[in-house]
């Protein structure tokens, strides 16, 4: 333990990692430093006393900033940050682009200082720079289309943050505390503002869809440091102040539901995993609205395993994006061919998310399901375990079945390249051994990660290796395979073909472009009828004084005195009367 | 197009090789039959043994490997007919922003 770096935030490291990175032009260089920050924000994690710590602690403009809290909720977010950092570093390896690389390791900085903020101004300026950073990621594709995701993107993602904003300072204002805390509420304007804030970045029902416009147009790797860190800030921000929230729950098990039907017709592969995100997040949403200690494990597991297993299907998207150029699985099919090892890690990441056990998705879904269990909320646990068996269709079958088996479409690519497998391999060894049980006397992967927990006791306290546990869950996932087999068989089972489905995005990108549209149209027609109006009166006006004032108008003509004597005469009776009359 | 049984494809990678059966016709026309046994077997488990569980619906014989199979069955068809029915597009439909 170096006490003198007791106060410096794993944060910095990474942040200072990628504004140098913009300065360098030497790839190298800039690579080693994607490597080198995450390694050096590790260590300064492992620095920290245990037992919690706050420091960073210094004053701005009259406010005390509080940029390194060290607890237990901060600590398995900021390890699972930095790891997926290194990772993002290593699979990126091979691309030569200044902007990304600086940006990616800004964006993964920015994650982590706004993990560690222990005030809401920090986490505002942390929250703020997320979203500024990772735009260049989705840019960093070059189409216009990206372009215009992006902008969407950047949009809604500074909306979010000026209403984060705005309810800090309402929320300051009332109680006088600008604390990240469990103090917030969704009954006051404060609290509601920021409940908002975080509902969408965190893609709430019909807040969502900036996830599955902008992910799918990222680049290669940017798609994969994307899916990382917004989303799974979002639930950390909600956990800190909203834990027990019961709204939260509704909201959590409709995210979990939705998805799966959008994900089984969708074509474009990238845009399937960025559905099955959202729903991947609904569980953890829904732990978080639980708000016991098993569920705030629940959702703090569930995000740690998520995304390693996440960033391994994106990343073996992205490897067969490199490699074809595609990932529309009308066009995709025996890829395992080509790329096998790709092929078995995309499997490895498909088990962990339909938590087949053995692998880390079943030991972290089994405490949210089991809290959700607890607490009564049958309806509820009913609905997560139809999206289990939905997230084992989009991204247990769909994902590895139509890029590398089904039909082969003779795509014959040369294996991932180096770096990307190594990165996969790193993924794909967490998900195994996060989800390996105790075995012979010896303590399984999986206690790693309930050690991890913010209630580690009330995690090991947890029965997960029990037969009926193990049995139930096989159960489901065999019939539910057993379905697709019988589905496709019977040719019940859509076909992949070439398409786009609406979502609520067509309400912003449609209805409101439309109606924009028409509001300035009508805006232009109004200003021009105005302008001919005035130009109208103008004229008319104008006409009137000449006539009145020229030299040929009224004023100018001789008028005969005695009409002037009798209009004087008039007044003056008028006015003598009124005096008369007047009390 | 290549050979698609891949035997002959000096294309195809070295450790594909020994698993080219995953792609025979023979495991494709079988599968349902295999996942099949597997399905039941599991389900079958709670015939002989008593589950124990938080919820009691769950303890009804067989509810995990119904709930899975509707469950996927009613994913697919929702989608197929409802999302792709209704909201389904040509991919042009963005002005082309669809496309990567």
């Amino acid at each position: 333990m170096i006490e003198a770096f007791y106060d410096v935030s794993p944060a910095w490291p990474v942040i200072i990692g990628g504004l140098i990175a913009a300065a360098i032009p030497h790839h190298l260089v800039r690579k080693g430093l994607a490597l080198l920050a995450p390694i050096l924000a590790g260590l300064l994690w492992f620095n920290v006393p245990s037992g919690g710590h706050v420091g960073g602690v210094f004053e701005l403009g009259g406010f005390v900033l509080e940029t390194f809290r060290f607890d237990g909720l901060s600590r398995i977010w900021g390890l699972i940050f930095i790891i997926a950092a290194f990772i993002n570093g290593l699979y990126g390896f091979h691309e030569k682009d200044r902007v990304a690389d600086a940006a990616g390791l800004i964006y993964a900085g920015a994650g982590l200082g706004a993990v560690f903020s222990g005030d809401l101004l920090s986490l505002f300026f942390f929250w703020e720079l997320t979203a500024i950073s990772s735009v260049f990621l989705i840019w960093g594709s070059k189409t216009q289309a990206a372009f215009k995701a992006g902008l969407r993107y950047l949009a809604i993602h500074v909306l979010s943050g000026v209403m984060l904003l705005a309810g800090a300072v309402i929320h300051a204002s009332e109680t006088g505390s600008w604390a990240f805390d469990n103090s917030l509420s969704v009954d006051t304007l404060g609290g509601l503002l920021i409940f908002l804030a975080f509902g969408i970045k965190c893609a709430f029902p019909f807040m969502h869809n900036w996830l599955q416009d902008a992910y799918p147009k990222a680049t290669v790797t940017g798609a994969v440091v994307l899916s990382a860190f917004t989303t799974k800030l979002a639930v950390y921000a909600l956990a800190r102040g909203y834990a027990g929230t019961d709204i939260l729950i509704w909201i959590g098990a409709i995210m979990t539901a939705f998805p799966v039907f959008f994900a089984v017709v969708e074509n474009d592969l990238r845009k399937v995993l960025s559905y099955s995100l959202n729903n991947q997040l609904g569980f953890m949403v829904v732990g978080v609205g639980v708000g016991t200690e098993l569920a705030i494990n629940g959702a703090a597991a569930h995000a740690f395993v998520h995304i390693i297993y996440k960033a391994l299907l994106f990343m073996s998207m992205g490897a067969v994006l490199h490699r074809v150029g595609t990932v529309k699985a009308s066009e995709l099919g025996g890829l395992f061919k080509s790329m096998p090892v790709t092929a078995v890690f995309c499997i490895i990441g498909g088990a962990a998310i339909s938590a087949f056990p053995l692998f880390s998705g079943f030991v972290a879904k089994a405490m949210t399901l089991a809290a959700v269990a607890h607490e009564h909320h049958y309806l509820v646990w009913l609905i997560l375990l139809f999206a289990s068996a939905g997230v084992l269709e989009h991204s247990g079958i769909k994902i590895p079945y139509f890029a590398f088996f089904s039909h082969d479409r003779g795509h014959r690519v040369r294996e991932a390249p180096a770096n990307m497998l190594m990165a996969m391999g790193v993924a794909a060894l967490l998900c195994l051994y996060l989800g390996w049980p105790d075995m012979f006397g010896i303590p399984g992967g999986y206690r790693a990660l309930y050690n991890l927990t913010p209630y580690p006791e009330v995690a090991n306290a947890y029965p997960m290796w029990t037969f009926d546990h193990v049995v139930g869950q096989m159960q489901l996932l065999m019939a539910a395979l057993f379905a697709f087999a019988f589905l496709v068989r019977m040719k019940w089972y859509p076909d992949e073909k070439r398409s786009v489905n609406l979502d609520f995005d067509w309400v912003y990108r449609r209805a409101f472009d439309g109606l924009a549209r028409w509001g300035f149209a009508m805006f232009g027609r109004l200003w021009s009828s105005i302008g001919n109006l005035l130009d109208g009166v103008r004229t008319r006006l104008g006409g009137r004084l000449f006539q009145t004032f020229s030299p040929m108008g009224a004023l100018s003509r001789d008028i005969p005195s005695g009409l002037l004597a009798i209009w004087t005469s008039a007044l003056l009776a008028i006015v003598l009367l009124i005096a008369y009359l007047a009390p | 197009m290549s050979d698609q049984s891949g035997k002959h494809d000096e294309r195809i990678h070295p450790a594909a090789r020994p698993f080219l059966w995953l792609d025979a016709p023979w495991l494709k026309s079988s599968m349902m039959w295999i996942l099949l046994v597997l399905a039941v077997g599991f389900a079958a488990v709670d015939f002989f043994h008593h589950r124990h569980e938080y919820v009691h619906l769950a303890e009804t014989t067989g509810f995990y490997a119904l709930w899975g199979f509707g469950s996927f069955v009613l994913a697919v068809m929702v989608g197929w007919f409802v999302i792709r029915g209704l909201l389904g597009r040509s991919e042009d439909y963005w002005d082309g922003e669809g496309d990567q």
